[in-house]
């Protein structure tokens, strides 16, 4: 088993935002998509799940509606709201800045090692 | 979702929690035995995975960001259900707290009425400056100055000028002196109120002196005189026996510039010399006069101008217009070395002597409800500690599950402000009932100074009293809610109630407390007991005269047109009517009575000596009629009374103190050698006097002060030395109030519009003069008695408590054969260590407090060795007493049950 990594701090609510724009889904499947499409590596603490969400929520970013799930079970399903969607754009957009920025001066490193 | 949502639908919120984690946990565990784990397993596997469900919910709840409102309402209904939980305690409590927090906000309002408060009704009092010359408030200008500060200054957007004085005020009905104001044209402008019916002062009427004959009415002057009679402006009512036309009626709740003095009518400045009273026969035009320093002036400043500008700017104007004046200040009526301009805001009460009074008894109010309130807490917290005591288990437990300090702090201090503001509420009704008996106590000024204060209660006051709640309660309730939340989980657990570290550091706060009680009230009955000794000291003062059974009665003839010869005619009849009246003794009539309003000095020189001009002889002038020392009751030592055969046209003749015979004649062994010698007696028209009788020394000197040595006086015959303002006495059989009914309809036989003032006793007048020492010692006897009380309560639950714990201990020494003596002893030592640790505390405090009393006392040094003494012994008494009760509980312990019982 290949060693997981924490979550770097704060990405936890973009992660979040990004499961649920894909469609409306509830906490457990939160969680499970979150390893799925992270393919494992990224270890994602189920307890501080939660909290995320309704901190989300509080801020307006998501919001929530009871339905039932396929199994006929009652289930708190998150949806992204409008201003949920704007965050989450803003958001990757500017990780997606950070990353750039983050390699090229890694490889900056390894050109001047070499 | 808004928060306040969230807020009120919270059961609803915590379900749907609690739904969500638990379909969360049941998903993982489906899938874990998906993966083939045995249900236990996975269903441990999957809450391992979460990490503890109530801490998720916690973080879920921390999330939401409402929690500590919704942490406060759960403290406040955690804090009610404990309230009503033991309604025996809260109540002590509360009616301790009611105490301390309603003597505070009583307090609160009466400094609020006397110093704080802003001028009602104007408009913007924040914008309006007094100006005044030198120390003082009270009216310090002439008139030419106040028209050169109002053209010249740059400051002010205007000036206004008043002068107040009686008036006599006539209708069909009845006729009595009123406060009346001369005022400049431009005061209403300044102060920026409209009159309520009618219109304010016209320029016009401002211009020529006694052309103008107008007035505007006091609001609840002419509801009550005039049954508020809309007609009434236009029409003519009679001042002073000149008619006036009444242009405009004032807003209600305007009473002129100078609180607590309630001006009844206001007058064009213009007026001014067909109004005043001159307490000389002098007459001078007040309006050309430089020297006529009797007028006051307010102003409203400019825009951006802050009133420390204003007055470097008005000061320069005075020092001008001082240079510009060679005159020395001798001759200035109103004499004062300090001649420089101040400018304040009128704020509160704005008499001079009055506000300087209120300043210092305020600060010793004030100092005295917050002792109390000290006390209070202590009491309080220490009540708090006792209870926390039974609560440590339920304390312990909720630390257990996990309550962290501070919640359980915020907990409890959430109940200790919910009983302060109990408390507090229950003070307001009590602050209320408080002040009207400090109502009662009001200075006794006869009318037309009539002393209105409001102490009803503004928003200011509650604001206060909240605040003071809160404040309270974290006091009392911060040492109590720290200790109650240490978290010694384990002992308290296992009921080691009795862990020996815990009880002596409870023990060491609670004494700590009742150190702190003991030394409050101390040094509030010290400062009582001060008070007291100064009354007794006033009961002893030989005034040289006795006020008892004298009933007096005084008169302004001039404001009411008399003319001299009608005067007199009117006090001789009034004597004749007077003495013929049953059960009267004696009567007479004195231009000045000993410690009354109003006192004269004139300069007197012997004529056999050189006196040098600055040595000169200044002694009290007093006209009075036959029977006068007889009456009053100052004996007369040597030479004869006054008499019929003194009149104006026969030899001046005069009687001289005691102590003005000495200060004339150094030389003389026996003051009866004055007789026969001559004075001359005046400031300008010198009176030749034969002095032909020596008083005894009297008590006289204005009403505030009673310890005052007697003046040196010279009395002369009223029939050569008329004075329209005059006072009759009668000495009467029996208590003068009986009297008051006769004399009133005497006057009124010989003139029913002449309204008698000061109609009283005189010993009413003369109680005046101890007035501030009696208020100061009820008030202050009242609160020290109930701080002592409180103290003694502590003491008391503290005692029990001790004994309470120590139950084991003394059933253990009475079985090894103690006496009851000595168990006795063994607590009333400790009770009584503490209470002379704060009695020493205490006697520094009373050092450092009495000597705010200092100009309030007489008679009596405010570190007087006795009083000192004769308090701490008091205290000591009550402690011994408060400790001896639970000590002799501890002797009625059952030596087997004792060591039975744990």
């Amino acid at each position: 088993m290949k060693p997981k990594s924490d979550l770097p701090q704060g990405t936890l609510d973009l992660l979040i935002l990004k499961v649920v724009a894909l469609g409306p889904i509830h906490g457990y499947a939160v969680a499970q998509r979150l390893v799925q499409v992270s393919r494992g590596v990224v270890q994602v603490p189920q307890g501080s799940l939660y909290p995320a969400l309704h901190r989300l929520e509080n801020r307006g970013l998501l919001t929530a509606d009871w339905k039932l799930t396929e199994t006929g079970r009652e289930a708190k399903f998150y949806r992204v709201t409008r201003k949920g969607q704007t965050q989450l754009e803003t958001e990757a957009a500017g990780w997606q800045r950070l990353t750039q920025a983050v390699s090229l001066i890694l490889k900056m490193s390894e050109g001047g090692a070499g | 979702m808004t928060w306040w949502h969230r807020l009120f639908h919270r059961r609803q919120h915590e379900e749907q929690l609690e739904k969500e984690i638990r379909h969360h946990l049941d998903m993982h565990t489906h899938d874990l035995i998906g993966q083939g784990y045995s249900p236990e397993e996975a269903q441990r596997q999957a809450h391992l995975a979460l990490g503890g469900t109530e801490q998720v919910k916690e973080m879920c709840r921390d999330a939401r960001r409402t929690r500590w409102l919704e942490e406060l309402l759960q403290d406040l209904r955690i804090g009610v259900r404990m309230l009503r939980k033991n309604p025996g305690f809260t109540l002590v409590v509360a009616a301790t707290l009611a105490l301390g927090i309603g003597a505070n906000t009583a307090i609160f309002g009466l400094v609020d009425a006397l110093l704080l408060r802003p001028l009602p009704v104007v408009k913007a009092p924040g914008e309006l400056v007094l100006l005044v010359r030198g120390e003082g408030q009270g009216p310090t200008l002439s008139y030419p100055d106040f028209r050169v500060l109002r053209e010249r200054n740059e400051v002010l957007s205007d000036l206004a000028l008043y002068t107040q004085a009686p008036i006599s005020f006539g209708n069909n009905v009845r006729s009595e002196v009123v406060l009346g104001a001369m005022v400049s044209g431009n005061y209403f402008d300044v102060l920026g109120i409209k009159p309520s019916l009618g219109r304010a002062f016209l320029p016009e009427e401002d211009r020529t002196p006694g052309t103008h004959p107008v007035v505007v009415l006091n609001h609840s002057f002419w509801q009550t005189r005039f049954n508020s009679d809309r007609t009434l402006v236009g029409k003519t009512i009679v001042l002073n026996s000149r008619p006036f036309t009444v242009v405009g009626i004032a807003p209600a709740g305007f009473d002129g510039e100078s609180p607590p003095m309630k001006v009844s009518l206001w007058i064009p400045v213009m007026m001014t010399a067909t109004m005043r009273e001159e307490p000389t026969q002098t007459r001078h035009d007040p309006l050309s006069n430089r020297h006529d320093e009797n007028f006051g002036a307010i102003g409203r400043l400019k825009q951006g101008v802050s009133i420390t500008q204003a007055q470097a700017s008005l000061e320069t104007i005075n020092r001008q217009l001082e240079q510009s004046d060679p005159t020395a200040p001798a001759q200035r009526v109103n004499p004062n070395n300090d001649r420089s301009l101040r400018l304040f805001s009128p704020r509160g009460i704005m008499l001079g002597s009055i506000r300087e009074n209120a300043v210092t008894s305020s600060r010793l109010a004030g100092v005295t409800v917050l002792m109390v309130l000290l006390i209070a807490c202590a009491n309080v917290a220490n009540l708090l500690m006792a209870r926390a005591a039974t609560r440590r288990k339920e304390v312990a437990v909720r630390l257990a599950l996990g309550a962290t300090r501070g919640r359980l702090i915020r907990q409890l201090l959430t109940e200790s402000v919910l009983l302060a503001l109990v408390g507090a509420t229950a003070g307001l009704l009590l602050a209320y009932w408080i002040n009207q008996l400090l109502m009662a106590f009001k200075p006794p000024f006869p009318p037309p100074f009539t002393f209105t204060l409001d102490l009803s209660f503004d928003i200011r006051t509650f604001v206060f009293t909240f605040l003071l709640a809160i404040a309270t309660g974290v006091i009392f309730g911060l040492v109590p809610a720290l200790q109650a939340s240490r978290p010694d989980v384990l002992p308290a657990l296992k009921d080691e109630s009795n862990a020996e570290g815990q009880r002596v550091r409870r023990l060491n706060l609670r004494s700590a407390l009742v150190i702190t009680q003991v030394a409050l009230s101390l040094a509030l009955l010290i400062s009582t007991g001060l008070f007291l000794r100064t009354l007794r000291y006033a009961r002893q003062i030989d005034l040289g005269f006795k006020p008892d059974k004298v009933l007096e009665v005084s008169f302004n003839l001039r404001l009411q047109g008399y003319d001299e010869a009608k005067g007199r005619e009117f006090y001789r009849l009034m004597v004749e009517r007077l003495e013929r009246l049953p059960g009267v003794q004696t009567a007479s009539v004195a231009n000045l009575l000993p410690l009354g309003f109003m006192w004269l000095t004139t300069p007197v020189v012997p004529e056999d000596r050189e006196v040098p001009p600055n040595e000169r002889i200044f002694a009290g002038s007093v006209s009075v009629g036959s029977q006068y020392f007889e009456t009053i009751g100052t004996p007369l030592l040597y030479g004869r009374d006054f008499n019929a055969q003194d009149t104006i046209k026969s030899t001046q003749v005069a009687i001289v103190s005691e102590k003005l015979a000495r200060r004339l004649w150094p030389e003389i062994k026996e003051p009866g050698e004055a007789l026969g010698k001559r004075v001359r007696v005046g400031r300008s028209d010198l009176i030749s006097c034969e002095v032909i009788g020596v008083a005894k020394d009297s008590r006289n000197n204005i009403f505030n002060r009673l310890d005052r040595e007697p003046e040196p006086t010279i009395y002369r015959p009223f029939a050569q030395n008329y004075s329209a303002r005059a006072s009759l006495i009668v000495r009467t059989d029996g208590d003068p109030r009986g009297l008051v009914s006769g004399v009133r309809r005497e006057v009124a036989a010989l003139d029913e519009n002449l309204p008698p003032q000061e109609l009283q006793p005189l010993s009413e007048t003369v109680s005046l003069a101890s007035w501030s020492a009696r208020t100061g010692a009820t008030v202050l006897g009242v609160f020290g008695l109930l701080g002592l009380a409180l103290a003694a309560i502590g003491i008391y639950g503290v005692m029990s408590y001790s004994v309470s714990r120590r139950t084991r201990e003394i059933g253990l020494r009475m079985a090894l054969g103690a006496e009851t003596r000595d168990v006795i002893k063994l607590i009333v030592k400790q009770g009584m260590s503490l209470a002379l640790i704060g009695a020493v505390i205490g006697l520094m405090l009373a050092v450092a407090v009495t000597r705010l009393l200092t100009s309030l006392l007489y008679g009596v040094t405010a570190t007087d060795p006795a009083t000192f003494a004769g308090v701490v012994l008091f205290v000591i008494c009550v402690a011994v007493i408060a400790c001896y009760l639970p000590a002799r509980r501890a002797t009625k312990v059952d030596p087997m049950m004792a060591l039975r019982c744990e």
